[in-house]
């Protein structure tokens, strides 16, 4: 999703320097219209299903094909619902889990990766691509093989556990990214003024970093609340996530309430990748203070 | 580097070890079941009357049942396949025999519905719910209804037919007005039915197995093709003006059945919420409370009787007698596959 945005948001730019450069010029103003209608296009074709379903979660009528008047019944329908509750509180469960653990695993293995020359690096590196390339249809058919070739019963736990083995990557490589402009004569001067291995972690490098590592939760946060596919293999007792149950409520007709617990998973959404790219783009702290 | 990941990891398996052992503890029982087949009161009354606790999880299709069975580490101790998949669960060992002396209950199932096919003597599943498909249809067009499955290949009907996006349920619409059985595997009238197939796509408005009852409620389309379940869900809404029949050559009939996995751990307090949702009383509050119908003879007295009148829910015996199962057809499924590609390609 985050891709998808970012390459439509650079599309305007693009179109602007290539229109006003060779020729010098004012551009022609069609070309400019023209591409506006098409940018316009776009964004309706993205955009329209995913408005439609928020207006017709404010529908009166139980059902979606026609409009009868606004109504907040459905938001109220939603938090009587007790199903519907359990899975959300499920998916905060396993996004939060998933979230903390990635940061912390992800980050280290960014820092190894950055810093240190070993054996097996190259290996290693192409392995923590690998969750992001696979299908993720093939990965859940592996995890849930896995977890009967170990008799773990599947349940919360081993969902959080194959939320955790395809996100810590995401991690990683956003703050490998981070890592990448890194001085590092700054570590060395806290080091020379007497600042031992964990302090010059905690207070020089840590900071610096930051911005990349709390992207990176908030990308995984995202990842793992909407993930439906890993989760429908390996998800067991009690483990019902929220895109689950929205999941099976539609087999048996789409009713306003799931338009409305939809809209609420995706205004959680949208929020976490509009912070997590306002501290992509931000320059860190640390590196103003310089 | 490695300490901090491996202490990770210990705290990992520690915190799991915990919340495995937490769940052992107390009565329980972990139901899969279709989403909204059972209403929250039922639960809790059970719970109540029993102090054994239920967890309750929704799948969306039978395909996603049999891999969660398959993986052997899922721990649910009832589950509710529809009819085919019965027959592959039995066949893959994944359900357990029932013993019908442990269900106090049992006699209040309508013999009809028993001894079927895909589970002679039921040895392996108990019905929960059926149904048909039929026809759902826009009463302003139809006001007399609708009766054969003639409409669906009537000319002046043109532009206004939605059909299911289903080989099978497509060709048992066809075999079913040609008179045949919906499992006929002869080539010679499995051919003369997709020819049948072939001259009314260009009557067909849409083919859509997802979204046919809203299509049909939308008024996009007067006659629709389409499972009882949904479309009661919008005729009930709109009895004046939408309706739902099933024609009298007869349809597809689906039954979704209870059975308790192989590896099941509370089989007890299976059968103890098995006899429960059997009794005439909490049954009809379960048909009440979801609209499908329920093979249980005695609840029909506490069942609304505007739900028993329903066709699209009840529909009456003579017509029931005349709708079949979807049944596995062998190396025919090939052909059927064949012959429907021809009559989409076209």
């Amino acid at each position: 999703m985050s891709e998808a945005n970012g390459h439509i948001e650079t599309t305007p730019q693009f179109v602007g320097k290539r229109a006003a450069a060779p020729r010098g010029a004012a551009p022609f103003r069609w070309e400019r219209k023209a591409m506006a209608l098409h940018s316009l296009l776009v964004y309706v074709f993205l955009y329209a299903p995913i408005l439609i379903l928020i207006i017709f979660s404010f529908n009166e009528a139980r059902q979606t094909a026609r409009w009868e008047g606004f109504t907040f019944h459905w938001y109220g329908r939603l938090m009587e619902n007790k199903l519907i509750l359990r899975a959300m509180k499920n998916s905060l469960i396993v996004a939060g889990t998933t979230t903390v653990a990635c940061t912390i695993i992800g980050t280290l293995a960014a820092l190894a990766l950055g810093r240190y020359g070993f054996k097996g690096k190259g290996s290693t590196q192409a392995m923590l691509f690998l969750p992001i390339i696979i299908p993720e249809i093939v990965l859940g058919a592996a995890l849930v093989t896995f977890f009967g070739v170990v008799q773990m019963r599947l349940g919360i736990w081993t969902v959080i556990v194959s939320h955790i083995a395809f996100s810590i990557s995401y991690v990683a490589i956003v703050v490998r990214a981070r890592l990448a402009g890194f001085d590092r004569s700054l570590e060395e001067a806290a080091m020379d003024l007497g600042a031992g291995p964990i302090q010059t972690f905690f207070r020089v490098t840590l900071p610096l970093i930051l911005p990349g590592v709390v992207a990176g939760a908030l990308l995984v946060f995202t990842i793992s609340i909407d993930d439906y596919v890993v989760s429908s293999f390996v998800a067991g007792v009690g483990a019902t996530t929220l895109p689950l149950q929205i999941y099976s409520m539609i087999k048996v007709g789409v009713t306003p309430e799931v338009n409305a617990v939809s809209t609420l998973l995706l205004l959680v959404t949208v929020l976490m990748i509009i912070f997590a790219q306002r501290l992509q783009q931000q320059p860190g702290e640390g590196g103003d203070k310089r | 580097m490695k300490r901090i990941l491996t202490t990770l990891a210990v705290a990992l398996c520690g915190v799991m070890a915990f919340t495995g052992c937490a769940k052992k503890e107390g009565k329980v029982l972990n139901i899969f079941i279709w989403s909204a087949y059972l209403p929250d009161e039922v639960i809790a009354e059970f719970t109540h009357k029993t102090g054994i606790h239920v967890n309750y999880d929704t799948y969306d299709s039978n395909e996603a049942l049999l891999e969660k069975l398959q993986s052997g580490v899922a721990d649910y101790d009832l589950v509710v396949p529809s009819d085919y998949m019965v027959t592959i669960l039995r066949n893959e060992g994944l359900v357990q025999e029932i013993d019908h002396t442990k269900i106090t209950t049992w006699d209040n199932l309508n013999p009809k519905f028993l001894n079927k096919k895909f589970d002679p003597e039921n040895k392996y599943s108990i019905p929960y719910f059926w149904g048909t498909t039929g026809i759902g249809f826009n009463r302003e067009k139809f006001p007399n209804g609708v009766d054969s499955w003639g409409v669906m290949f009537d000319p002046a009907n043109a532009g206004r037919i939605l059909m299911l996006d289903d080989v099978r349920e497509c060709f048992a619409v066809a075999l079913k007005y040609m008179g045949k059985s919906l499992n006929e595997t002869d080539p010679e009238v499995l051919r003369q039915a997709a020819d049948l197939l072939k001259q009314q796509k260009a009557l067909v408005k849409t083919y859509n197995s997802g979204d046919f009852h809203n299509i049909l409620a939308a008024g996009d389309v007067d006659l629709a093709h389409g499972y009882n379940g949904q479309m009661a869900e919008v005729v009930s809404a709109e009895p004046e003006r939408l309706g739902y029949a099933v024609p009298k050559e007869g349809g597809t009939f689906w039954m979704d059945n209870i059975c308790i996995p192989a590896k099941a751990r509370n089989v007890d307090n299976a059968y103890a919420f098995i006899s429960y949702i059997m009794e005439p009383e909490v049954n009809a509050k379960i048909v009440n409370g979801v609209s499908y119908a329920s093979a249980n003879t005695p609840a029909k007295k506490f069942i609304d009787p505007a739900i028993l009148e329903d066709q699209a829910i009840y529909p009456p015996d003579e017509i029931i007698d005349r709708c079949e199962f979807l049944e596995d057809v062998g190396e025919s499924a090939t052909l059927f596959d064949r012959l429907w590609t021809e009559i989409k390609a076209q």
